[in-house]
């Protein structure tokens, strides 16, 4: 950048600040200070004793502040908002997520905010964004939020029933519903998050005619592939895939006899083994079925079933399932929220269920809930009634457990974005919990 | 109660809407054209960029992005119709230096544009699905400028005209050159590539397909390549300087595919300069260059390699099969040696070392060794006479080295069995006669061919240097146990040798001088008295004796003969002429053997002890000798040679080979036995390749010949034919 001097003295809003170029410097050349100070615009800077800005002091005040430090304080009388508005002015926006939130840790959490909900069921599923944004499938609706947690326009599909969704990118949301008879309405289909427009809706063609079907569970892989349970009317159930750049099926997985695929409950991309994870539980099925598919050989690698397993007097139902590739195993997780584990380098294997103490059994509430598990960042993430609990290490150790008092119990729960987002069954809320920014020693 | 005075209030609709000044956007607008045309002018320095930047989101903010955004286009493109024009006006090399200024001023003002128009970019863009300001000011340029009518083609046309002249050797401004090229890969690959790169390759394999065709005709091979190394050199120098680096691998493409594949044939087998006269010369150099430029091209080495491998084979055939040379057989097997030697050198100065070319190597000498039914014996001759002399006083490396080389050429030979047969009767020779230079040569050559062949290959050679040495024993316990009655006797030098171990044809013993009998009978009784249940019989064709001889005037001399001419010259002590038919029945010497050293005894100039009538080269059976009295010679121990054929007669050969086939038989028999025992059933087809395969570090079987060994088998039960398929055999346990 062009100056002169390192001095620099703003005049905004009838406010005179005075700073350094190397406090500015830190706002890049992609803001409005990097353009300001760039010599294209600069040739007359001998002459200027004070640049005018037209906009409001106090922010900038906080923001300039942030240039300084790298930290945001925001004073209790300027509405968040506003600060958000200006730093978009400035072009400071990502400064100012980057401020707000610390590395995602597990065991660092603290409950940020909680956003009710207007919808007049209940939510079902919870997504996080990527950038730290989410997404509510509420019915057959989806509310979608941005970091700030702005709403932007609702996306819908006909306002079919939402089975799943899933964030491609922060400005791509992909969700899953149910077929209307007759209408070829539902399916699939990929939104933008800002303005809530449909790009595409994928369709399913079996023997070359366009079929409407019902979409499941969602998966996506880093090659711009799109993984999802489908049932069709006659025989078109299993997992379709789809380009989501060019929105066309690519591959088409047909379930076989006596195994569940179109109405799997969870997809997971192992991107290593270059396969699919899916996994159809109870209570959806009588029998739970975990699988393994390989696109590339069109073969099922790996599978599980519980239909000839003994019933044991304490029954263990598989409730959900997730591929932990760093250990080569599936880890499940039962309605007692006991973790179970399998080996998913040796075929046909049981579940070897952690004997930890149970100090939930016997204190099951009225309406139990799905328990849920998630991974990130190698800690292990279980959710159960109104808690999530946090597991490391490997001998995954509890190490924490999160929990608000109403909201009632937890349905779903998402990592993304540095942040973690749990949808409680009752009032249609959800919690957003984050890491803070480390202590200033 | 009613209060008859009513008043009515009435919530009127707030009318008054909220309308910032309907001008407003068109004067915004208009304020933020006004800058860009200033910006374009070189006029920006009165311009307030907080103002600008301040109306552009005040626009965006008010829902005005659409007509922003619109306003931006329409502007920004007449601006470049105006740039456009100034470009097209400029003419011959100005118009180059034209483009590029204004190149640069647009970028300048593009980035500027984006300045003001950062939050435009930053929220409206995005949500819109537009095209950020900066790309579209790339295809804005692209599109009016670039792509336009005139301009685009005389543009193509400069560039392709700027590359030509450089071409032929003249100086152009490259960095204007790189800055251009930068220009058109900034708009995008495919404007790149389709704007220039086509056009280039194109005019690149024109002007080299017409060069190599001018240069082949004038020039000879070596510099052909040279001048083709120099345009390849001058096409990547040029990528690197103002090229896309992806362009590299597409126009070296066509230099090699223009200048070297296409004239491959003719270089190779250029008249006096080709391939051939380049390895006949040793020209490294030029090889080198042929090697890594036809690398670069398909078949371009497998070409290389072909004309070499005939090459090689042709030179190798006239080599083994040219009369002249079998004469000398040291002289054949070293020049096969210097043979190997100069490929070696070419493969590893100017092939790099290449492995397919050092296994083409290896192959065509493996094809032309054995074109030459005696290489064996010629291999095992010349490294008989390094042992036995050429060696002497040379250090143990140089040693291990022309030891290494005989192995190298040993390896190439099909018939191993062979060379292992004459090796046998040269090395018997050698330790008989004590002629070895070195101990540690012979065994050094043994321990290679042990791990090149395995250890049955040589247990014999090792059992024969065993017999040496306890023969050595054995003579000192004899001489020990004697020591009384030594007295006047000869002195008696015994070498046990085992049957089997060596290459001995049981031969009647001749009849030797009485004075020698008694001490061989001496002799006879110590060893089978020290070694019980052997048998002793002499090999009386392979002794030597020293002799103590006066001739006339009193003259003296120790005469080295061999046993027979010993036995010979003993007669002589008694009689002073003998006719060949007495001197036969006295010494029941086999003719040949008779014939070979009466000829070594009198026709022999120098150390003719006997004199032979009449006077004739060749021995007749009616010649009768003398014993020469006038024999002198200077020095007092004289050495009287067999006159040995080095070489083998033809009738010894023929023998040699059909003692090495009877040998093979039971080989082959072994293999067949034991293939079958693991195999119990194979048809004929196969186990005829896998017997060849098991034997192939030995010898090459004939197929005829396993056929009649598998028969013979199968006479004797080892075997037997399937019943149903008569190609098939069983074995029998």
């Amino acid at each position: 950048m062009g100056i002169q001097r390192d001095r620099v003295r703003f005049n905004v809003g009838g406010k005179i600040f005075e700073t350094s170029a190397t406090t500015l410097a830190n706002a890049g050349r992609n803001s409005m200070f990097g353009a300001m100070f760039d010599e294209n615009w600069n040739l007359q800077s001998s002459e200027v004793d004070e640049y005018f800005i037209d906009r409001n002091p106090a922010c900038f005040s906080v923001l300039l502040d942030l240039l300084r430090t790298g930290e945001l304080h925001i004073p209790t009388n300027i509405p968040e908002k506003l600060i958000y508005r200006e730093a978009l002015y400035y072009g400071l926006l990502d400064h100012v997520r980057a401020s707000k939130f610390g590395q995602f840790d597990g065991n660092r959490l603290k409950l940020a905010m909680s956003v009710t909900g207007r919808a007049p069921g209940d939510g079902t599923a919870i997504r996080a964004g990527p950038d730290g944004g989410c997404c509510v499938a509420d019915g057959s609706m989806v509310h979608v939020y941005d970091w700030m947690l702005e709403e932007h326009p609702p996306i819908h599909l006909n306002y079919q029933t939402v089975n799943d969704m899933g964030w491609i990118d922060s400005e791509n949301i992909v969700i899953s519903a149910c077929e209307r008879l007759g209408r070829g309405d539902g399916g699939m289909g990929l939104f933008s998050s800002s303005t809530g427009d449909l790009r595409y809706k994928f369709q399913v063609s079996h023997e070359n005619q366009v079929k409407s079907f019902t979409a499941g569970a969602l998966s996506f892989s880093s090659d711009y592939r799109i993984f999802a349970s489908c049932k069709g009317r006659s025989n078109e159930y299993g997992i379709g895939v789809w380009d989501h750049v060019t929105g066309q099926q690519s591959d088409f997985f047909y379930e076989s006899l006596g195994w569940s695929l179109g109405d799997a409950d969870r997809l997971q991309w192992l991107h290593e083994r270059n396969c699919l994870l899916v996994a159809t539980l109870f209570p959806r099925k009588d029998n739970c079925y975990i699988s393994l598919l390989d696109f590339r050989v069109k073969r099922m690698v790996w599978s599980w079933s519980d239909i000839e397993a003994p019933v044991t007097v304490v029954e263990k139902r598989v409730r959900d399932a997730i591929a932990m590739e760093d250990t080569s195993s599936i880890c499940v997780v039962n309605e007692y929220e006991d973790l179970g584990f399998m080996d998913l380098r040796r075929e046909g294997g049981c579940v070897r269920w952690s004997s930890r103490s149970r100090l939930m059994k016997g204190k099951m509430p009225d309406e139990p809930c799905c328990p849920k598990l998630a991974l990130h960042g190698g800690q292990l993430f279980s959710s159960m009634n109104d808690s999530i609990s946090v597991f490391c290490g490997s001998d995954w150790v509890l190490t924490s457990r999160l929990r608000r008092s109403y909201g009632g119990s937890i349905c779903d729960f998402s990592i993304g974005g540095d942040r973690l987002f749990a949808l409680h069954s009752e009032e249609n809320v959800f919690d957003m919990w984050e890491t803070p920014p480390p202590p200033i020693i | 109660m009613s209060t008859p005075k009513r008043r009515n209030f009435q919530i009127e609709a707030f009318k008054h809407r909220v309308v910032v000044d309907p001008n407003y956007a068109e004067k915004t607008w208009k304020i933020l054209e006004h800058a860009i045309d200033e910006i374009y002018n070189h006029n920006a320095s009165g311009l307030s960029f907080e103002e600008l930047y301040r109306n552009a989101y005040n626009m965006v903010l008010h829902k005005f992005g659409e007509k922003l955004y619109s306003g931006l286009v329409t502007t920004m493109t007449s601006h470049l119709k105006d740039l456009s024009k100034s470009i097209e006006a400029a003419q011959g090399v100005l118009f180059l230096e034209e483009l590029n200024r204004k190149w640069a001023d647009h970028n300048k003002a593009l980035q500027m544009i984006r300045d003001i128009l950062m939050y435009m970019d930053r929220t409206f863009i995005p949500s819109t699905h537009k095209t950020p300001v900066h790309e579209l000011g790339l295809n804005l340029w692209r599109d009016s400028i670039i792509h336009f009518g005139k301009i685009q083609i005389r543009l193509r046309i400069i560039l392709l005209e700027l590359v030509q002249s450089e071409r032929t050797g003249e100086v152009i401004n490259r960095g204007l050159m790189r800055n251009i090229i930068k220009m058109l890969m900034d708009l995008g690959s495919s404007v790149y590539q389709e704007d220039f790169e086509k056009y280039f390759l194109e005019v690149s394999a024109h002007f080299y397909s017409a060069e190599s065709q001018q240069f082949i005709e004038c020039c000879d091979c070596g510099d052909y390549l040279k001048k083709a190394e120099r345009r390849l050199n001058e096409e990547m120098e040029r990528v690197s300087h103002y090229l896309d680096v992806r362009s590299e691998a597409k126009i070296t493409n066509v230099v090699e595919k223009e200048m070297i594949a296409n004239h491959m044939q003719r270089l190779v087998h250029m008249e006096n300069s080709g391939l051939v006269n380049m390895l006949v010369d040793d020209k490294y150099e030029d090889l080198g260059r042929m090697y890594s430029l036809f690398r670069r091209v398909p078949d371009g080495l497998s070409t290389i390699k072909e004309v070499m491998i005939s090459h090689i084979r042709e030179t190798g055939k006239q080599l083994v099969t040219d009369p002249e040379r079998l004469r000398d057989p040291v002289d054949f097997v070293q020049r096969l040696l210097d043979e190997k030697d100069k490929h070696d050198k070419i493969i590893s100065l100017a092939f790099n070392n290449d492995k397919t070319f050092q296994n083409a190597l290896n192959s065509s000498f493996e094809y032309f060794i054995n074109l030459n039914p005696r290489s064996p014996e010629f291999i095992s001759l010349f490294v008989d006479d390094k042992l036995r002399k050429d060696l002497k006083g040379v250090s143990e490396e140089d040693v291990e080295i022309i030891l290494d080389k005989v192995m190298m050429l040993f390896r190439y030979l099909q018939e191993k069995d062979i060379f292992e047969k004459y090796y046998k009767q040269h090395l018997a020779k050698r330790l008989l006669s004590g002629k070895t230079v070195s101990d540690d040569a012979e065994r050094s050559l043994i321990v290679k061919l042990k791990t090149e062949c395995g250890y049955q290959f040589t247990s014999k050679l090792e059992g024969m240097f065993t017999d040496m040495k306890t023969s050595q024993d054995t003579m000192q316990g004899f001489y020990a146990s004697q020591v009384a009655e030594t007295g006047d006797s000869p002195t008696l030098a015994v070498q046990v040798l085992t049957t089997g171990s060596w290459p001995t044809q049981p031969s009647a013993p001749c009849n030797l001088p009485a004075e020698i009998l008694g001490v061989c009978e001496k002799f006879r009784t110590y060893y089978l008295g020290t070694h019980t249940g052997r048998r002793l019989s002499w090999q009386t064709n392979m002794g030597t004796a020293d002799l103590k001889a006066t001739f006339g005037k009193g003259q003296k001399h120790e005469l080295n003969v061999s046993t027979y001419q010993m036995c010979v010259l003993m007669l002589f002590n008694n009689a002073d002429r003998l006719s060949y038919k007495e001197i036969e029945q006295a010494t029941e010497i086999p003719p040949s053997d008779l014939k070979r050293c009466l000829q070594s005894l009198a026709c022999v100039k120098g150390k003719n002890v006997l004199r032979k009538e009449p006077m004739s080269k060749d021995i007749g059976e009616g010649d009768a000798f003398f014993f020469n009295d006038k024999f002198a010679s200077k020095f007092y121990k004289v050495k009287i040679g067999t006159v040995v054929a080095q070489k083998e007669s033809e009738p010894e050969k023929q023998e040699t080979r059909q003692r090495v086939e009877e040998d093979r038989k039971p080989q082959i028999e072994a293999a067949i036995v034991r293939i079958m025992k693991s195999r119990r059933t194979l048809d004929h087809n196969n186990l005829v390749s896998e017997v060849t395969k098991l034997l192939q570090s030995r010898f090459l079987a004939n197929p005829v010949i396993i056929k009649k060994r598998i028969e013979s088998l199968i006479e004797r039960e080892f075997l037997e034919r399937d019943s149903v398929d008569r190609k098939m055999y069983r074995y029998l346990a």
